[in-house]
């Protein structure tokens, strides 16, 4: 079995369990050089492009022969400059070698390509194109430029491998995670015996709270419950061993290269301890939006610039490990008591007596940047898992405007050729529209596929791939958040914006104004 | 080839509310009202539609047609027969698009039009091959006019399809390919028994259609109808239409594996954006070479395309091959991922 075998399972399937399957089954049998080099592009480690997008679409448009306008075509009804030059170029007849390695070799070749010069370039990848299948032409293409995505995620690798490898999923992944090198002696050197300190290393199971319901509210006894924010950051748990410091967000995800501020911090804490808590953006005394943190994720370097802008800190919620001892059975309000006495950033806690202050603190959430607030029972021990009598959530309702749709692009991967990526505008005092959000999803199919027809018959001009309609839909979108932005005309930025719903009731004319965004900024505190 | 003059006659086929409508002929092509004189390129849903008074259709087609429409009046005539009607010569011309499909040529003594109706390029064991008509202007479909569609081999094709299906019956599943009722079922139950002497269980809609195709001399694989009685995974392929795709007669063959044989597959993304995991790119209609092809072979000085990728195909054709080519806008063609 070789990659393009393995990329065959996992592209027809769509459960979860058979892609693990399909990942199992080759790391055991595939060769092992393959099978490393197949992990590391899966895992989205392969270090920089080897060909970069701008090289290929010019390989393209000399390989085409044909007028640009007819291969911009092309790539807009394919939606994937890899798949397009496959199609184009590949031999749609040849079946794919499935069972000899392929991997070292197209790197090799890849690695060569990357130092000819555009002319040269065209003329080698298009009779290496020519001799490939269409997959083989798909798979090395996606390969060379970076970014391959095909249905699996980091973590479903992880679990993947731990599961042929037979070993515990946290260790493997720090394994992984650590300084892995793709040569053939992968798989030996990741079933090294485990040590004391690796153990030690592994995130616990997140406790999870459930979102609270109006009757939990009323049949609570409020003597028995405390309540703080619900922060808007990453949740994670910082771990503290005798050797290393992780931090790990829900899913086992190791983040710890993404903040070495946190991690500096934490050197002052006592060794042996696990916090569960939210990593933030900004300072305790000064959060930023989520936008600034998000800045801070899926970097490969985080460098000393980026730490001084966009500065990041760790606020805990609980204790799970203290001086060694596992400290979950205990009641909350006990492990309360121990954060209180370590040097760390933590939530505060308030014991509100009536329904009404709890109501009152959740209002209050939006003006202290958190997304609402958490109820959890004072004597509650930290089950794993998403356990009902523990913890509630009650989050702010989402702010909402009344947006036009002005423009359409055919989304990509499961949504090529549909257009379901809609930039959304509302009025400025001139009378102008100006965009103020992207939304990709909150339509059922059925709805993307009724405007799809809506917006191919009422295309006013087209930019590639992306369509100007008539301006006479309205979308109520929902967001987290408005922030100023200098990037965007509008002068705003939302966060997290969806769509909640087709508002076929509401003209073009009724949509809202960039006023209303004002507004809302004025009233939330968040900058 | 035509004079300057002949462009500047009366058009010898206009576009009415009921359809193409030939004025010298008195007759419809493929009209989607009703109307008195309908000449029917194919029986496809979209292009053959009940409550006309007359039907002219090519020989072989004629059970499909009344399997499809009901009891009308129909007159056949062979490919190639010229028949008067009104003040033109018209005749049917192999289509290649499923059995009993026809290119209509129409003929004043000035000038010559053809209209396609859906058409492909490749052999198919289940109708006759696609002739190539000369005429001043061609009225053709355009449902895959991007060069990304180029068909592959149908020896690819099957091989993929036959190591698809004993995959998945190892891993003891009920492996189903979706595809049009009719024409792309008879046709790939043909190339199955072509190649081997596997049998697949149908779809009723699949099995009234092959009865019509067997009994005019088209040979297909061994293949039985889908009973209620059968309940089991079977090993045995199931052929059955799209539409299908969620409905009860597929639960009891579970687990099942799903596969859909369509031009559309040719993008990953279309299936992906689907339930069906597997795509084979097979399509009764031509791809772009054999829609640059033909309009080369036609030799007309004229092009209208009627449905599909019009935009993309009439750009070219006047600015690349520097053919004068319009989009006329018909009811013919489909939704993406509902290859018909």
């Amino acid at each position: 079995m070789n990659f393009v075998a393995l990329f065959q399972a996992l592209d027809t399937s769509q459960s979860t369990n058979s892609k693990r399957d399909a990942l199992i089954a080759f790391i055991r049998e595939s060769d092992p050089l393959e099978s490393a080099l197949a992990v590391e592009a899966l895992t989205d480690r392969t270090r920089g492009k080897r060909l970069k997008p701008n090289a290929l679409k010019q390989t393209a448009y000399l390989a085409f022969g044909e007028d640009r306008w007819l291969f911009e075509e092309c790539y807009g009804a394919v939606g994937d400059l890899s798949e397009t030059l496959a199609i184009l170029f590949a031999d749609q007849d040849t079946l794919p070698e499935i069972t000899q390695p392929v991997l070292a070799d197209w790197i090799h070749r890849q690695e060569k390509l990357g130092l000819l010069e555009l002319g040269e370039l065209a003329n080698e990848l298009l009779s290496l194109l020519k001799a490939f299948s269409k997959d083989e032409a798909f798979l090395f293409l996606k390969l060379s430029s970076g970014g391959f995505r095909v249905g699996v995620n980091k973590g479903l690798v992880h679990d993947a491998v731990a599961q042929a490898v037979a070993m515990d999923r946290a260790i493997i992944e720090e394994r992984l995670m650590g300084d892995f090198i793709a040569d053939g002696d992968w798989l030996h050197r990741l079933q090294s015996p485990v040590t004391q300190d690796e153990l030690d290393a592994r995130p616990l199971p997140f406790l999870l709270a459930n979102p609270l319901i109006k009757t939990d509210l009323n049949s609570l006894d409020l003597s028995t419950v405390l309540v703080e924010y619900k922060w808007d950051g990453i949740r994670a748990q910082l771990i503290k061993t005798r050797e290393t410091i992780r931090l790990w967000s829900r899913g086992d995800h190791d983040i710890t290269e993404q903040f070495p501020d946190i991690v500096d911090a934490a050197t002052t804490l006592p060794s042996q301890l696990i916090l569960d808590g939210e990593i933030l953006a900004g300072r305790p005394d000064h959060l930023r939006s989520f936008n600034d943190l998000q800045t801070r994720l899926n970097r490969k370097r985080i460098t000393h610039n980026l730490l001084k802008t966009h500065p990041a800190f760790f606020r805990a919620y609980d204790v799970l490990r203290r001086d060694g001892e596992d400290i979950r059975e205990k009641p909350l309000i006990y492990r309360k008591e121990v954060l209180a006495t370590l040097a760390v950033a933590q939530s505060t806690v308030s014991f509100p007596n009536t329904p009404e202050q709890i109501a009152a603190m959740r209002e209050s959430a939006r003006e202290a940047s958190a997304e609402g607030i958490m109820i959890k029972r004072r004597e509650s021990p930290y089950v794993s898992g998403r356990k009902v009598g523990h913890w509630w959530k009650w989050k702010l309702d989402p702010m909402t405007a009344d947006c036009v749709l002005i423009y359409a692009q055919s989304g990509h991967g499961r949504r090529a050729s549909l257009h379901s990526d809609y930039t959304l505008a509302c009025w400025t005092s001139d009378g102008d529209l100006v965009p103020v959000a992207k939304a990709y999803s909150g339509l059922t199919d059925a709805e993307l596929k009724t405007m799809d027809r809506w917006i191919r018959k009422h295309t006013v001009q087209k930019f590639g791939p992306v369509r100007q309609v008539e301006p006479q839909q309205v979308f109520e979108i929902g967001f987290e958040g408005v922030t100023r932005s200098t990037r965007h005309k509008s002068g705003i930025a939302l966060r997290f914006p969806r769509i909640l719903r087709w508002r076929k009731d509401v003209g073009a004319n009724d949509a809202d104004r960039l006023a209303h965004f004002e507004t809302l900024m004025k009233d939330s505190h968040a900058v | 080839m035509v004079s300057k003059k002949s462009c500047l006659r009366e058009p010898l086929i206009i576009r009415t509310p009921e359809g193409l409508y030939c004025p010298k002929a008195h007759a419809h092509i493929d009209p989607w009202r009703p109307v008195d004189c309908a000449l029917i390129t194919h029986a496809h849903a979209d292009h053959a539609r009940a409550g006309s008074r007359l039907y002219h259709c090519a020989l072989g087609g004629e059970g499909i047609l009344k399997k499809r429409l009901g009891e009308h009046d129909i007159q056949t005539h062979v490919y190639g027969e010229v028949f008067i009607l009104g003040d033109v010569k018209v005749s049917f011309h192999p289509a290649g698009h499923v059995l009993g499909s026809a290119q209509i040529r129409v003929d004043d003594g000035h000038s010559v039009w053809v209209v396609t109706g859906d058409y492909k390029r490749d052999s198919d064991p289940t109708c006759q091959l696609f002739e190539p008509v000369t005429c001043d202007v061609l009225i053709t479909e355009a449902t895959f006019a991007l060069p990304i569609y180029r068909w592959p081999s149908m020896d690819q094709v099957m091989d993929r399809l036959f190591s698809w299906w004993d995959h998945h019956v190892r891993n003891h599943r009920t492996p189903v390919l979706l595809c049009y009722s009719l024409g792309k079922a008879q046709r790939i139950m043909a190339e199955i028994g072509n190649r081997s002497d596997r049998s697949v269980l149908v779809h009723n809609a699949v099995a009234n259609l092959n009865l019509e195709y067997e009994q005019q001399g088209i040979e297909l694989c061994q293949w039985e109808r889908a009973t209620e009685s059968q309940k089991r995974i079977s090993t045995d392929l199931i052929i059955a239409p799209p539409q299908v795709a969620d409905s009860a007669f597929l639960k009891r063959f579970r687990p099942t594996e799903l596969a859909m044989a369509s031009g559309w597959m040719q993008v990953r993304g279309v299936r992906r954006r689907s339930t069906i995991n597997q795509g084979f790119v097979v399509s009764d209609h031509a791809d772009w070479d054999g829609l640059i092809r033909t309009i080369k072979d036609s030799g007309a000085s004229q092009v209208y395309a009627t449905h599909g990728e019009t935009r993309v195909f009439t750009r070219y054709l006047n600015d690349c091959l520097h053919i004068n080519a319009e989009r006329l806008e018909t009811a013919f063609g489909i939704e993406a991922g509902t290859d018909q």
